[in-house]
C-alpha cells in the first residue's frame, strides 16, 4: 500500500438527512469547509419527493442528479457558492420504513475522477440506472452501454450475493470493456452495495474510486446478520482496505475477524440507531483520517451490514 | 555452531515452520530456501478471491522480500530442486548444490488431472497456484467466454464463482450426486446449488466427463452421456496427490505421501516433512490447520523438543462472498446416530447435528453458521451433549437456562411485530388482531388475514399463536401430517410440490421444512411418487425411496424368496409363451406354479440371485413384466367378448388389451385394478375394480372406485361412452387425474370418497381438461413405460441381486 498522501477527494460533502413525521431533517454531516453550506442545510428540510433527499424517499431508490441549475435541488444557490455541481442521495429503508437518507455531494471540475452509479433491474439483467462520473466521460459511455447478468461484474457480483463487496485492481481483467475503460480511467477499487427498496426489489450502488481523487482512502465491510454474528450480535468486519493499514480483513483461519458491538464507536452507533453517519472524524474513530461515512444496510427489517468509508 | 537447514517448497507449512523456527532459534540455522514458483511464500487458501478480483494477490503475500533479508534466509525462488544427495548430505538445485545439516522436504501436491483424451491440450488447467489463477484470470477477458469446471469441490466452486463474477459463462460438472458431497450432505448440497444457480452458474451433477474436444486448444467437453459443452476454458478441480517424487526418488519412504511420523520425521532423520506432501498415519492432508500443526512440530523437533502432531477433527468454509456453509465431523448415516435438523425454507437456512452415544460428531450448517465455531468446539472437545439435547440446534444462546425450547412459550414470547407469514407479511399482531376480533380456526385466520394463505409453511406458527391466544378454546387440527418428519398433510405437500416447481427430494425436505435430513421411510416413498408424477421429465424416480418389492420388481415371500409374475395382455397368452414360463419355472426349480385370480401365470419360491436370469429367459419369449408388485397397474381382466361369447356384445377382451398395453408401466398412488366385461352378465367382475367397463349394445359403462379386498365396494358410474377410442381416453383420464390428486397409498375408491365423484364427473367431464389429462399421461409414460425385467436383466444387474445387505441406505419399507 502506498502512503496516504493528501489529495484532492471525489466527494465533497456526506449529509445525512432523517425522518421526522413527513419531513427529512438534517441530522449531521460533514462539510469540510463549506460552512455556509452547511447553515443553508441546516436551516433546510425536506417534504416526501421534495428535494432531492424528498426524491430519494419518494422513489424508493438512489438518486443521481448532475446539475442543480432548474432541477428540484433546493440548495442550489448555496451549492452553486460552494462549488458543488451535483450530488447523489441514497435511501435507507429498513422493510418499507425509512430510516435515513445519505446525500454525496461532489465539485466537478476536469480532475476529478471516480464514479456513483445506481444499477436496477430490467428484464433480468441489472441496467445502469443513472451515475456520476466526474472526469470519467469514456468510462460513463461504456458503463451506459453495459448491462450485467446476475453473477457477473461488480454489480451482477453484488446482485446475486446480496452482500456488500469490495473489489480491487478494476482495471485488470474484469469484465471486458468496461475494464479496460476503467483502467485508462484510473479506477482502481470498487465497493458495491445492495440497496433494498420498499417493494422488496434491491438496486446496487457501487462507488469506484481513483486513485488521484479516491473517494475514500479506506473502506470496510461490516457483517452485522444474526447468521453471521450469532446471539452475541454487533458486526464482524469481513473485508476492507485502507492505505495507511493496508488489508484489513483477516483470514480466519488465522485469526478472527475485528468485531464491535452495538454503541462501540462509529460502526456501533450505526449498529444501534440504524442511522448512517456521516461526520467529520477524531483521529482515533477515523484511523488518522479526517471525515467518515458508514451506511447501514438492511435486509427486511433486520440490519445484515454497515459499510463504512474513510477520507 | 550454526547448522544449514535446506526447506524445499516455500508454502503455507514451511513457511509457518519458518516463522517458528526463527522466532525461537534466530542464530541457530544457516536457512535456503527452494521455491520452484518464482516467488516466496502466499496464503494460497486466499487464492480464490483473487481470482472473483475482491482481494489483490499483494494482500495475501504471507512473506515478502523483506522478511526473508531479515532473518538471512537465502532465497533459490524460480530453482526447481533436481535431487538430494542423503550420502552427501546436499540438495542438488538447477544452479548448484546446497549441504543440509537437515532438510524439511514441503514440496505440496499435484493437482489431480482426469486422464481423459484432450486433458493436456491448451486452455486445460488445474487450480493449485497463482500462475493458475493468472491464467483465468486472463481467459476470462473474452468476452462471451467459456469455462467448464470439472469437479463441484471447495477449490471447483470457488474456481467457478471467480470465474462468473470475472464475466464468464461457468458450467460446474461434479461425479457425485451432490455438491461437495465430502464436506455436505444432500439438504445443503441442494442449497448450495441454488445458490450458485442464482449467480448465472450451471451445475450438473452425476455428470461424468468422456472428453476434452478441440483442434489446437479446448473448444468443448464431451460428456459420457453424449452432452457437448462448449468451452474457451476448462478448470480441473478433481483432487490433489502429494508430490512425492523427489522424496521417492532419494530412497525415503513413500505411499500415498511422504511417510513421516509424530515428529514429523521421514525415514531418514535428518529429513523432515510437512504439508501436503506428507502421509502419517495413513492419512494426507489438504486443508490449512493440520499443515500449520506440524509446521510447528518440525519446528519443535528442529530445535529438540519434544512435539507430536495430532491429526484432529476439521472444518470447511467455502469462500464464495455471499455463500454460508459450515461443516466438521462426521454426518454419514449410520446406525446408533441420530439426527436434529432445523430448517427456515424462508431464510435459506439448513442445520443438521448428528449425536452418537450423547456425543455430537458432525454438524452440516447452511445459511446461519454463526454457532459453527461452537458445535466444532462441542465435536472436538467430545462433550456429552444429553443435557442440552433439546436445544443444541438453536446454539448457546439457548444453554444455561436461559432460554426455552417450549414452541409454544416461545411463540407466545414473540413481539407483535415478529413476522409470521413470510409470504403475506403478517406479523403476530396482526394475528392477534384478528384473534381478537373473532376467529377462532386457522380458516378465519387465513381468511381474515391472508397469514398461512400461500406457502403454507407458517400454519404450524400460526396455530401455535391461536393456541396461545385463545388457550383451551382452541382446538388444533386434526389432519394428519405425512409423518414425524413434517407437520404437513399428504395434500398440502402435493398442493406445495406443484406450487411452489419443487423439484427434487432436497428441494422438498428444505423448502417445506422437514425436521429430518431426508425423510423417513413412511414420507420418501410418497414424496418420490408425488415428484415422479408432477414432473416426468425434471425428477428422476429414486428406487431407493421405494418398497423393497419394488426395488427388487419382485414381490418378496415369507421365505426370503420371490414371485415372477409375466404380464399376459388382457389374459390372453399363447402356447410359447406358456412353454417358456413352464422351461422356466423347470429350470429354476420353482416350487410353486399358480394362475392368480388377474388371469396369470404366478412363478412362486424364485430364489433373489436367479431373478435376472429367470427375467432374460421370459424376455426373450416375449413375455415383459407384470408389475404384480407395484403401485400401479396390475391387470386389466377380461371375458372373452364378442369373439366367443353369444353374450357379448363388444370386442371386451381386444379394449381389456389396448387398456393394458396403454397403461402398463405407469406410477400410481396405490396399485390399479381394471376389467373389461363383455356384456351386463359381468364375467370379468369389473363392478368390483378401481376401473371397470361393462360393455352393453350403445356402448361402454365405465365404473369407477370399487373393491373387492379389505373392503368389498362396487364401482361408481363415472360416464357412459358410445365408442372404445371414448372408453380408452376417459380411463386414461381418469388414472391420471388419480395420480395428480390421490394420496399416496390410497387406492381410487378411497381418494374418491375424499373428493367426490361429482368433481371428478365434472373435471373429467370438460373435453379439453381431459384430453390435457391424456397428453400428460403420455408424456409421463414416455419416461415410465419401460420391462424393468429387460433393464435388469444383464450381468452387471445379478450382481446386486446377489445375496447381500445394503449398508448404504435404509430401506423403504
Amino acid at each position: 500500500m502506498d502512503a496516504a498522501v493528501q489529495t484532492k477527494t471525489f466527494v465533497e460533502v456526506s449529509e445525512v438527512w432523517v425522518p421526522e413525521g413527513d419531513t427529512l431533517r438534517l441530522s449531521g454531516g460533514d462539510y469540510g469547509p463549506m460552512r455556509a453550506f452547511e447553515e443553508a442545510s441546516r436551516r433546510t428540510s425536506f417534504a416526501r419527493g421534495e428535494g432531492l433527499p424528498g426524491r430519494a424517499w419518494a422513489e424508493g431508490k438512489p438518486i443521481v442528479l448532475k446539475g442543480f441549475d432548474g432541477s428540484y435541488f433546493k440548495r442550489t444557490e448555496a451549492a452553486k457558492a460552494a462549488g458543488l455541481t451535483s450530488a447523489v442521495a441514497i435511501p435507507v429503508f429498513a422493510g418499507k420504513s425509512l430510516k435515513a437518507v445519505l446525500v454525496t455531494l461532489c465539485a466537478d471540475d476536469d480532475t476529478c475522477t471516480g464514479a456513483i452509479e445506481v444499477w436496477t433491474e430490467a428484464e433480468g439483467l441489472l441496467m445502469l440506472d443513472d451515475g456520476y462520473y466526474g472526469a470519467a466521460k469514456h468510462f460513463e459511455w461504456v458503463s451506459q452501454h453495459t448491462h450485467f447478468p446476475k453473477g457477473q461484474g461488480l454489480p451482477g457480483g453484488v446482485w446475486a450475493s446480496g452482500t456488500p463487496t469490495l473489489m480491487r485492481d478494476l482495471g485488470s481483467g474484469y469484465r471486458f470493456i468496461r475494464a479496460d475503460s476503467a483502467g485508462k480511467a484510473g479506477l482502481t477499487t470498487g465497493l458495491g452495495l445492495p440497496v433494498p427498496r420498499p417493494g422488496g426489489e434491491t438496486c446496487v450502488l457501487t462507488l469506484l474510486s481513483a486513485r488521484g481523487t479516491p473517494i475514500a482512502r479506506r473502506f470496510e465491510i461490516w457483517d452485522a446478520r444474526a447468521a453471521k454474528v450469532g446471539s452475541r450480535g454487533g458486526a464482524v468486519l469481513i473485508d476492507g482496505l485502507c492505505e495507511r493499514e493496508g488489508p484489513l480483513w483477516t483470514d480466519d483461519t488465522q485469526e478472527e475477524p475485528r468485531r464491535v458491538a452495538a454503541w462501540q464507536g462509529a460502526i456501533g452507533r450505526v449498529l444501534g440507531s440504524g442511522v448512517p453517519l456521516a461526520e467529520p472524524a477524531t483521529q482515533a474513530a477515523g484511523h488518522g483520517y479526517a471525515s467518515l461515512v458508514a451506511l447501514p444496510i438492511f435486509r427486511g427489517d433486520e440490519m445484515a451490514f454497515v459499510v463504512a468509508w474513510y477520507c | 555452531m550454526t547448522r544449514n537447514l535446506v526447506v524445499i517448497g516455500a508454502g503455507m507449512a514451511s513457511g509457518r515452520a519458518l516463522e517458528h523456527l526463527t522466532d525461537t532459534a534466530p542464530d541457530d540455522w544457516s536457512i535456503t530456501l527452494f521455491n520452484a514458483e518464482p516467488r516466496g511464500n502466499y496464503n494460497r487458501i486466499m487464492l480464490s478471491p483473487v481470482l472473483s478480483g475482491e482481494k489483490s494477490y499483494a494482500e495475501i503475500v504471507t512473506h515478502d522480500d523483506g522478511w526473508y533479508e531479515e532473518r538471512g534466509i537465502a532465497c533459490r525462488f524460480g530453482e526447481k530442486v533436481q535431487r538430494i544427495d542423503r550420502d552427501r548430505k546436499v540438495v542438488v538445485g538447477e544452479h548448484g548444490e546446497v549441504p543440509y545439516d537437515k532438510l524439511i522436504l514441503a514440496t505440496g501436491s499435484s493437482p489431480f488431472i482426469i486422464p481423459c483424451p484432450g486433458h493436456d491440450l491448451p486452455g486445460v488447467i488445474a487450480y493449485r497456484d497463482l500462475d493458475d489463477t493468472n491464467a483465468m484470470i486472463e481467459a476470462s477477458g473474452m468476452q462471451g467466454a467459456k469455462a467448464v469446471v470439472i469437479g463441484g469441490g471447495l477449490l471447483g466452486l470457488e474456481a467457478a464463482a471467480g470465474l462468473r463474477l470475472r464475466g464468464m459463462e461457468v458450467t460446474v460438472l461434479h461425479l457425485a450426486g451432490h455438491l461437495m458431497e465430502r464436506q455436505l450432505d444432500e439438504a445443503a448440497g441442494y442449497l448450495l446449488q441454488k445458490d450458485l444457480e442464482s449467480r448465472g452458474i450451471t451445475v450438473r451433477t452425476g455428470a461424468s466427463t468422456k472428453e476434452i474436444v478441440g483442434e489446437d486448444r479446448v473448444e468443448a467437453v464431451r460428456l459420457e452421456d453424449g452432452t457437448e459443452l462448449p468451452a474457451d476454458l476448462v478448470v480441473m478441480a478433481v483432487g490433489i496427490r502429494p508430490a512425492v517424487q523427489l522424496a521417492k526418488e532419494s530412497g525415503l519412504a513413500t505411499g500415498k505421501g511422504i511417510h513421516v511420523d509424530d515428529a514429523m520425521i521421514t525415514s531418514d532423520e535428518d529429513i523432515l516433512a510437512v504439508g501436503e506432501c506428507i502421509e502419517h498415519r495413513g492419512a494426507i492432508f489438504g486443508l490449512v490447520a493440520p499443515l500449520y500443526d506440524q509446521a510447528k512440530v518440525a519446528a519443535q523437533t528442529l530445535i529438540g523438543e519434544a512435539a507430536e502432531f495430532r491429526q484432529k477433527q476439521l472444518s470447511t468454509k467455502l469462500k464464495v462472498t455471499g455463500v454460508d456453509l459450515f461443516s466438521a465431523g462426521d454426518f454419514a448415516d449410520g446406525e446408533g446416530r441420530e439426527d436434529i435438523v432445523y430448517r427456515d425454507p424462508a431464510r435459506g437456512v439448513y442445520k443438521r447435528l448428528v449425536i452418537e452415544d450423547d456425543r455430537l460428531i458432525g454438524a452440516v450448517m447452511y445459511g446461519d453458521t454463526a454457532d459453527g465455531n461452537w458445535f466444532f468446539g462441542l465435536i472436538k472437545d467430545g462433550e456429552d451433549v444429553s443435557e442440552m439435547r433439546e436445544t443444541l440446534i438453536f446454539g448457546p444462546a439457548y444453554q444455561g437456562g436461559g432460554a426455552t425450547a417450549d414452541p409454544l412459550a416461545a411463540v407466545a414470547a414473540l413481539p407483535a411485530d415478529a413476522e409470521i407469514c413470510g409470504c403475506n407479511g403478517v406479523c403476530k399482531g396482526r394475528i392477534v388482531e384478528a384473534i381478537e376480533g373473532g376467529a377462532t380456526s386457522l380458516a378465519d385466520v387465513k381468511a381474515t388475514t391472508k397469514a398461512s394463505a400461500s406457502c403454507g409453511t407458517c400454519t404450524g406458527l400460526v396455530e401455535q399463536v391461536l393456541a396461545a391466544t385463545l388457550g383451551d378454546d382452541f382446538a388444533m387440527p386434526t389432519a394428519q401430517p405425512i409423518c414425524g418428519c413434517t407437520e404437513l398433510t399428504h395434500e398440502d405437500v402435493r398442493r406445495l410440490i406443484k406450487a411452489r416447481e419443487l423439484k427434487s427430494q432436497p428441494a422438498v425436505w428444505q423448502e417445506l421444512g422437514w425436521s429430518t435430513p431426508n425423510g423417513c421411510h413412511v414420507c420418501r416413498p410418497a414424496v418420490n411418487f408425488y415428484l415422479l408424477a408432477d414432473w416426468p421429465l425434471e425428477y428422476a424416480d429414486d428406487p431407493q425411496s421405494r418398497f423393497v418389492n419394488e426395488r427388487k420388481h419382485a414381490n418378496i415371500q415369507k421365505d426370503g424368496t420371490f414371485s415372477v409374475v409375466p404380464r399376459m395382455w388382457g389374459g390372453i397368452t399363447t402356447p410359447q409363451e406358456l412353454r417358456a414360463i413352464a422351461d422356466a419355472a423347470e429350470k429354476y426349480d420353482v416350487p410353486t406354479v399358480k394362475v392368480t385370480g388377474g388371469q396369470r401365470i404366478d412363478l412362486l419360491g424364485v430364489k433373489g440371485e436367479d431373478l435376472p436370469k429367470i427375467w432374460g429367459d421370459l424376455n426373450a419369449a416375449g413375455l415383459v413384466s407384470g408389475h404384480a408388485y407395484s403401485k400401479g397397474l396390475r391387470t386389466v381382466k377380461t371375458c372373452v367378448g364378442t369373439d366367443h361369447c353369444r353374450f357379448g356384445t363388444q370386442d371386451s377382451t381386444g379394449l381389456g388389451v389396448k387398456l393394458e398395453k396403454r397403461l402398463w408401466g405407469s406410477w400410481t398412488p396405490h396399485k390399479v385394478k381394471m376389467a373389461v366385461s363383455g356384456c351386463p352378465r359381468n364375467c370379468a367382475e369389473a363392478t368390483c375394480k378401481d376401473v371397470g367397463i361393462v360393455c352393453v349394445d350403445s356402448g361402454f359403462e365405465i365404473g369407477v372406485g370399487g373393491a373387492a379386498g379389505m373392503d368389498v365396494k362396487e364401482v361408481e358410474p363415472l360416464v357412459k361412452v358410445a365408442t372404445e377410442d371414448e372408453a380408452i381416453e376417459w380411463t386414461v383420464a381418469f388414472v391420471q387425474l388419480y395420480r395428480e390428486h390421490g394420496k399416496y397409498l390410497d387406492r381410487p375408491y378411497k381418494w374418491l370418497a375424499k373428493v367426490g365423484l361429482p368433481w371428478v364427473q365434472e373435471t373429467l367431464g370438460d373435453a379439453e381438461t381431459r384430453a390435457a389429462l391424456v397428453a400428460r399421461f403420455d408424456l409421463s409414460q414416455s419416461v415410465y413405460q419401460k420391462d424393468p425385467w429387460a433393464e435388469h436383466a444383464t450381468p452387471e444387474a445379478e450382481r446386486t441381486f446377489a445375496p447381500l445387505a445394503d449398508l448404504t441406505l435404509e430401506a423403504a419399507e
